[in-house]
C-alpha cells in the first residue's frame, strides 16, 4: 500500500482526518491510487468536509474516469449531492464536461430526478 | 450465480478491510454508476460450493425481492473459481456515497432537528424490523455502516454476511469497534436479533450528542463506561454462563439518560432506555419500537410530511 492508496481510500470512507494525515506525510493530492483514481475521484461524494480539503489542496477536480469519462461532479450530480456540486464549481470544475456516453452532469442528475441540482446546474 | 466472463465492474478504492477480504468500491462501467464489491474466498470441493454458502446467498437473494427501502439493494452475485479448491464469490451492492457518520458531522451546529433524528430512526428501525423478521442480524450496525443517500433515505449496509464470512474462513484477527456493541456480545453470552437495538440505542443518543455514547478502549472498559449511565444490572440479571464476574464493576446505580442525552423529549427518553436494556430478553423489539410512542406516526397532512427531506 502506497500514501496514494491510503488517501484515496481515506477519501472513500469520509475520513477527513485520515485525509488531513495522510497530506501532512507527503501523499500526492493528485497522485493515484493502484486502480489509477485520485483521491478526488473515489472520495465519499456526501462528504463535503473531504471534497474542501482535497480541493483546497490543490486536487485537479477534472480528472475523468479512465474507463468512462465520468468527473466527479458527474458523479456528486447523479448521486445529488448539491453541496459537493457547488464547492466542485467553486474550484472550478467543468460543468459541461462530457462523459463518454456524451452525458453532461445535469443530465445524470436528471435522470435520476435531482430538480434541486438540475435547477442549479442550469442556472449557471 | 453469473460466473467470470462478463464482470463490467472496475475496482476504484478500497472501502473496508474486514476479517475476511477487502470492500471495494467500483464503477460499473456500463451504468457508470459507482457498486460496492464484497467478495470472500471459499472452499470449493467436487461437488461446488459449500451448501452453507448457498444457503445464505440465496436468503440475501430472497430479501432481495422485497426491494425494502432501507436495505441496500443486491444487484449482483458473482462466483469465480480460482483453483480446484478455492472459489471467489463476490456480492455486488449499490453503491451509497455518504455514511450516517458523515451525514451527523456535516449537519451545522447545533445538530440534527429532534424531526429529522425521528425521521432516521423511523426508517433505521423499519430496515432492522425487516431483517429480523426474516431472522437475519446485522451484528456490526455502526454509523459507518448505516447509508444515507442525498435524499435523506436510511439504508442499511453490510448485514446478513456473516455467516457466509464465519463458516468459511480463518478469521484473522481485526480491530473493531466495541462502542456499539451490546454487554451480551461483551461477556460473550449468547445472543440474537437484540444485540442491533442496542446499537441502534447507541446511535439514536449518539444522533444528539453528535459523538458516541459509550467510547470504551477494552471489553472490560467498555461494559464500565455501560454501567456508568444503566446502572450495575442485578445478580439475578448476570448471565449464568460467562466468565467476566459480576464483582469486577463497582455498584453503580442508573443515572438518567437525559444527563448524557440532552435535548431529548421525555418519549425519546423512554424509548432510548428500552433499547438500551441489559436483558437481550426486556430489550424492546424493532417492531415495538416502531410502535413507541416517540415514533408513532402524526397525522399530518401530506405537504407537510418531510419523511426524505434533506436538513
Ligand atoms: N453498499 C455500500 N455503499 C457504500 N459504502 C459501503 C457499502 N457497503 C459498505 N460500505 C462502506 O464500506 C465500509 C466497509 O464495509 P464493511 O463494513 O462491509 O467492511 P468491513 O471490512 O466489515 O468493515 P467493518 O468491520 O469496519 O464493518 C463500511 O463501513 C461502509 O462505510
Ligand atoms: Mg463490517
Amino acid at each position: 500500500m502506497t500514501l496514494e492508496d491510503d488517501l484515496a481510500s481515506a477519501a472513500a470512507t469520509g475520513n477527513t482526518a485520515g485525509v488531513e494525515d495522510l497530506l501532512r506525510k507527503g501523499a500526492d493530492v493528485n497522485g493515484v491510487n493502484k486502480y489509477g483514481r485520485t483521491p478526488l475521484q473515489v472520495m465519499m461524494m456526501g462528504s463535503t468536509a473531504v471534497a474542501r480539503l482535497l480541493l483546497t489542496r490543490g486536487s485537479r477536480p477534472n480528472v475523468a474516469d479512465r474507463s468512462t469519462g465520468t468527473t466527479p461532479l458527474h458523479d456528486a450530480a447523479r448521486e445529488g449531492f448539491l453541496d459537493t456540486v457547488k464547492i466542485l464549481l467553486e474550484f472550478s470544475a467543468n460543468p459541461v464536461a462530457v462523459d463518454n456516453s456524451n452525458c453532461q452532469p445535469v443530465d445524470l442528475a436528471r435522470e435520476r430526478g435531482y430538480g434541486d441540482v438540475v435547477a442549479f446546474l442550469e442556472s449557471l | 450465480m453469473a460466473q467470470g466472463a462478463s464482470f463490467p465492474y472496475e475496482q476504484v478504492a478500497e472501502i473496508g478491510g474486514g476479517a475476511y477480504g477487502t470492500v471495494y468500491k467500483a464503477r460499473d462501467v456500463e451504468s457508470g454508476k459507482f457498486v460496492a464489491l464484497k467478495s470472500v474466498r471459499v472452499q470449493t470441493d467436487q461437488d461446488g460450493l459449500p451448501i452453507s454458502t448457498v444457503r445464505e446467498v440465496a436468503l440475501l437473494k430472497r430479501l432481495e425481492q422485497f426491494d425494502h427501502p432501507n436495505v441496500v439493494r443486491l444487484m449482483d452475485v458473482c462466483a469465480i473459481q480460482r483453483t480446484d479448491q478455492e472459489t471467489k464469490v463476490t456480492l455486488v451492492f449499490e453503491h451509497v456515497d455518504q455514511d450516517l457518520k458523515t451525514y451527523l458531522e456535516k449537519a451545522p451546529v447545533p445538530g440534527l432537528p429532534p424531526d429529522r433524528i425521528k425521521d432516521l430512526m423511523r426508517q433505521l428501525l423499519c430496515g432492522l424490523g425487516f431483517l429480523h423478521s426474516n431472522r437475519v442480524m446485522h451484528r456490526d450496525l455502526k454509523p459507518e455502516n448505516i447509508l444515507v443517500t442525498s435524499q435523506g433515505q436510511v439504508k442499511l449496509a453490510d448485514f446478513g454476511l456473516a455467516r457466509i464470512y464465519s463458516c468459511h474462513m480463518a478469521l484473522t484477527p481485526v480491530v473493531v469497534t466495541l462502542w456499539y456493541r451490546p454487554p451480551e456480545v461483551l461477556l460473550r453470552s449468547s445472543y440474537a436479533t437484540p444485540v442491533d437495538i442496542w446499537s441502534t440505542g447507541c446511535i439514536f443518543a449518539e444522533m444528539f450528542r453528535r459523538k458516541p455514547l459509550f467510547c470504551g478502549e477494552s471489553e472490560a472498559d467498555q461494559l464500565g463506561k455501560i454501567f456508568e449511565v444503566i446502572g450495575l444490572p442485578s445478580e439475578e440479571e448476570w448471565p449464568k454462563d460467562v466468565t467476566i464476574s459480576r464483582k469486577h464493576f463497582p455498584p453503580l446505580f442508573p443515572r438518567p439518560i437525559t444527563d448524557f442525552v440532552p435535548e431529548m423529549d421525555e418519549q425519546g427518553a423512554e424509548l432510548m432506555l428500552e433499547m438500551l436494556t441489559f436483558d437481550p430478553l426486556k430489550r424492546i423489539s424493532a417492531l415495538n419500537a416502531l410502535e413507541h410512542e416517540y415514533l408513532k406516526e402524526e397525522e399530518t397532512p401530506d405537504t407537510e410530511r418531510e419523511s426524505v427531506a434533506v436538513p
